[in-house]
């Protein structure tokens, strides 16, 4: 086994840091919470996935057609609420235009 | 195959992350490209898709053993990077009780991807949280070692475009919650941050503080209207 020591030490680090983080943040269910911070952890789902879209869309190389394919997917997703619309017309939006540009 | 079933079991939640296995395929055979390029043993490469399991921080941390960075560094960069966690972990924690035990597995598979579907699953609980979570956790670990394996011959994801699969993915989820002007605010608001934000910091950290303001900003605007 060519694994060096300091390489597998890392790994687990790596692991370490990122468990705890999944870990603390299951282990606090049972806090009792307020109006407020239970409202928070509602809107946490919307604020996250915002942000996992725009940066990914606006900073590509490509971000025009993403762009478009979003906007589309966000059509359908609106009218028919099925993921698999979304993905599937937005996929084919975004594909046809890669093939004409 | 997305539609949630009427009692939300380990192969529904197993399902409904299908989709997102296109996406997530090409990017585990390019980590795995980029691991071996940066001197990783396939041992090793295997090893970080198995423990740390986290797509981002290990294509990070790939780049990182290829530059030699200090291993103290490449852990720090893995905590900011998976710190968002966090808040997936506490989101989901209101959903779902978890005994010890429970808790000390689902954590070791939790993901964006298994988060986002599973939050938005009506009745959710921990057969589906766990489907959810395995789904992605056999993708990424088998495409890890086909990439290890025969990753030259595979094309480049960017040139295959299946990335956009990953944004679609998060709008399908994200479009269903926007009902209200609350939500529609909060949605604006954090795009728009994410995007500023995206420009000067690391991705994890974009979605670690954009979580955290967006949903501080929605929980003062809809504490603040009820309370009016």
């Amino acid at each position: 086994m060519s694994t060096a020591l300091p390489v597998l030490l890392t790994l687990l680090g790596m692991w370490a840091v990122t468990y705890a983080a999944r870990l603390s943040g299951l282990s606090l269910g049972h806090l009792r919470l307020s109006a407020f911070w239970l409202a928070f952890l509602r809107f946490v789902p919307i604020s996250v996935f915002a942000a996992l879209i725009v940066p990914d869309v606006v900073n590509s190389a490509d971000w025009p057609r993403q762009l478009l394919a979003c906007a589309v997917a966000t059509l359908l997703l609106w009218r028919t609420r099925s993921l698999a619309w979304g993905i599937v017309g937005g996929f084919t939006v975004y594909w046809l235009l890669r093939q004409v540009s | 195959m997305t539609t949630a079933a009427s009692s939300p079991s380990f192969s529904s939640g197993f399902r409904a992350i299908v989709p997102l296995w296109l996406g997530v395929a090409p990017f585990a055979v390019a980590y795995a490209v980029t691991a071996k390029a940066s001197g990783l043993s396939l041992f090793e490469t295997q090893w970080m898709s198995l423990s740390v399991f986290a797509g981002a921080s290990q294509f990070a941390a790939a780049g990182l053993f290829g530059q030699g960075a200090a291993p103290i560094s490449i852990i720090a960069t893995t905590a900011v990077l998976n710190v968002r966690h966090l808040l997936y972990g506490l989101s989901l924690a209101q959903k779902v009780p978890l005994t010890v035990g429970q808790r000390l597995l689902a954590a070791q598979f939790l993901t964006d991807e298994a988060y986002g579907i599973s939050i938005s699953a009506p009745g959710l609980n921990l057969a589906y949280l766990l489907g959810a979570e395995l789904s992605l956790y056999t993708v990424w670990n088998v495409f890890t070692l086909l990439g290890s394996l025969i990753g030259a011959l595979v094309p480049d994801p960017e040139k295959l475009g299946v990335g956009i699969v990953f944004p679609l993915a998060f709008l399908g989820l994200l479009i269903p919650q926007l009902v209200g002007r609350v939500p529609l605010i909060v949605a604006a608001l954090s795009g728009l941050l994410a995007w500023g934000l995206s420009r000067v910091l690391p991705g994890g950290v974009v979605v670690l503080a954009t979580g955290i303001l967006g949903a501080l900003a929605g929980a003062w605007l809809s504490t603040r209207s009820e309370r009016a």
